[in-house]
């Protein structure tokens, strides 16, 4: 419509703004609205369109997770230690969509430091699920997922370290793609557990999630660990026939805890890409049972690494309390941080330390290399696997808080993803009996995005997605 | 885990809790422990051998100076003085 000249880019992005002043209130999606700089966006993106040089990015409104960096604009992380961080610098993936010529909308919410399932934990906005505002959006990219489905912005970017980004596009309704470990520069994404996070998009199709991808992939020189391998066109698999792909169905993704509404979803998704031709294979992942655990061991050892870093003193909150260093240290950290980061930073101090490391720190690497393992093995038998992405639909916005046992134990179905540094796409296969959406993943072999997107909008070209009532 | 644990954790991790707070954090990290204890279950050990072998290690730049941030925007978000940040005082 932009490239037709139907629209304006200005009156697009007026359309979401609007939508973000009518509706946001009840979803609370937003922590930061940038309405200047979105109009400043869309006048440039118009005279891009204009001159006939536009890529397909331009001028579509996009809205951006709390925790990547973005020049001049606050960023919080859902935290009140970053309450009023403004960037020095940009995010790489920032500076990217600005030379696509994206509209940046605002900063959407998230759980504190991306710690969390529910988006519950956000010192500043606890979004809403749109299909049901007593229900939780997911998270940590809760904002990202719930303000793509209620429409209060065309696409989002999110983060994902054990599912942030697929539970939460599970849960709303929409399609959330985690690249491979090292596809996106994570330069300028505020870290959590560094070997696991990686940026990627948010979207109401497969499509979109690979057009964004497309901006976003590449090299970085700011980031040792984004890959040299060569980008592609990660939707010009789309449309290509699924006869002959073979699809891996893992025994233990169904077994007991996973619902069976979310069961019978996820395989009549796998009966209907059997009907064009895919083959299904049955197959196992023993160590799926110690996933959580190896997860949360990892990622909280090196968040107590990486959140040592909040001191009161460079940036973020400092505490008026605390004559002298360790002091101010410890008070501006005790204020600023939320429980649920501080009980992650415990857990990766007590994995770390003498006399713990090996039970718990090493056996959990151990544990990474079997669960790559057991992907490579299912990998030679097959082109893409496919699982519930949650076990359950978006539980209440009261449930499971105060309950980080339970929080924790609903991220079996994408962790291992994370672990195994392996793409995965999630999009909507059905509705339970209360018309919440049930999401599935498509999990593909290291940097073939390119195939779990050709995978995820098969299904979707038939599929009959049910938009929210706001 | 014992309270005397959930305060020498918080030490190493500089943070401070209320009596209140430290008993509901000893009970939380109980059960969370409980989870992590499974694996303790399985037989295995880690090779870092193959990690190094597998794993895509660091690409770091060319060790060539390039321009810095301006003080200024790196001060934005910190308490300053004289262009240096302000610390309380750390000797006598």
């Amino acid at each position: 419509m932009l490239d037709t000249k139907e629209i304006s880019a200005k009156e697009l992005t007026k359309e979401y703004l609007n939508r973000i002043k009518k509706y946001d209130d009840k979803i609370q999606s937003y922590i930061t609205v940038t309405e200047e700089k979105a109009f400043s966006d869309a006048e440039n993106a118009q005279k891009i369109i204009d001159s006939g040089k536009a890529s397909p990015l331009c001028g579509i409104p996009i809205a951006i997770k709390d925790n990547i960096c973005t020049d001049g604009i606050r960023t919080t992380c859902s935290s009140k230690i970053l309450e009023n961080f403004i960037p020095p610098y940009n995010a790489t993936v920032m500076n990217k969509l600005e030379a696509d010529n994206a509209v940046i909308l605002g900063k959407v919410s998230m759980d504190e430091f991306a710690m969390g399932g529910s988006t519950q934990t956000s010192a500043f906005a606890k979004t809403k699920n749109p299909y049901d505002l007593t229900k939780v959006p997911g998270g940590s990219s809760g904002g990202s997922a719930a303000s793509v489905a209620a429409s209060l912005c065309a696409a989002a970017l999110g983060s994902d370290t054990g599912g942030s980004i697929r539970q939460p596009a599970a849960f709303c309704g929409i399609t959330g793609l985690k690249p491979t470990y090292g596809r996106v520069s994570r330069y300028g994404l505020v870290a959590f557990a560094s070997s696991l996070d990686q940026i990627g998009p948010l979207a109401k199709n497969a499509h979109d999630c690979g057009i964004i991808l497309n901006s976003i992939a590449g090299y970085d020189p700011h980031d040792g660990t984004a890959s040299k391998n060569n980008t592609i066109d990660y939707t010009s698999k789309i449309g290509q026939s699924m006869k002959g792909m073979k699809i891996a169905v893992p025994k233990e993704f169904f077994a007991n805890g996973i619902d069976e509404e979310v069961k019978s979803a996820v395989y009549a998704a796998a009966d209907y890409y059997k009907s064009l031709g895919a083959e299904l294979i049955e197959c196992s992942m023993p160590s799926l049972k110690y996933a959580v655990a190896a997860y949360y061991l990892i990622s909280s050892a090196e968040a107590s690494s990486n959140l040592s870093r909040f001191d009161g003193i460079k940036y973020g909150h400092r505490s008026n309390v605390g004559e002298h260093f360790n002091e101010l240290i410890s008070n501006s950290r005790s204020e600023g941080f939320g429980t649920e980061v501080k009980r992650r930073i415990l857990l990766g101090n007590y994995a770390l330390s003498s006399g713990y490391y090996d039970a718990y720190y090493g056996k959990a690497l151990a544990l990474k290399q079997k669960i790559r393992s057991e992907y490579a093995d299912i990998f030679e038998k097959c082109d893409v696997i496919l699982t519930p992405t949650t076990p359950s639909v978006a539980f209440g916005v009261n449930e499971n808080i105060s309950d980080p046992v339970k929080m924790y134990q609903a991220d079996i179905c994408t962790v291992t993803v994370n672990i195994a540094s392996l793409p995965a796409i999630s999009t909507t296969c059905g509705y339970n009996k209360n018309g919440m959406p049930i999401g599935m993943s498509v999990i593909g072999k290291q940097f073939d995005e390119a195939t779990i997107i050709q995978a995820a909008d098969a299904f979707e070209q038939q599929f009959n997605a049910a938009a929210p009532v706001l | 885990m014992d309270l005397e644990m959930v305060s020498y954790l918080s030490k190493l991790g500089k943070l401070s809790f209320s009596d209140e707070e430290l008993s509901k954090m000893a009970e939380d990290m109980t059960s969370i422990i409980e989870i992590m204890d499974t694996v303790k279950e399985i037989d295995i050990t880690y090779d870092a051998l193959a990690d190094n072998h597998n794993v895509y290690l660091n690409d770091l730049r060319e060790d060539v100076s390039q321009p810095s941030m301006e003080t200024k925007r790196i001060l934005q978000n910190a308490k300053s003085s004289n262009n240096c940040f302000v610390v309380p005082k750390v000797v006598e």
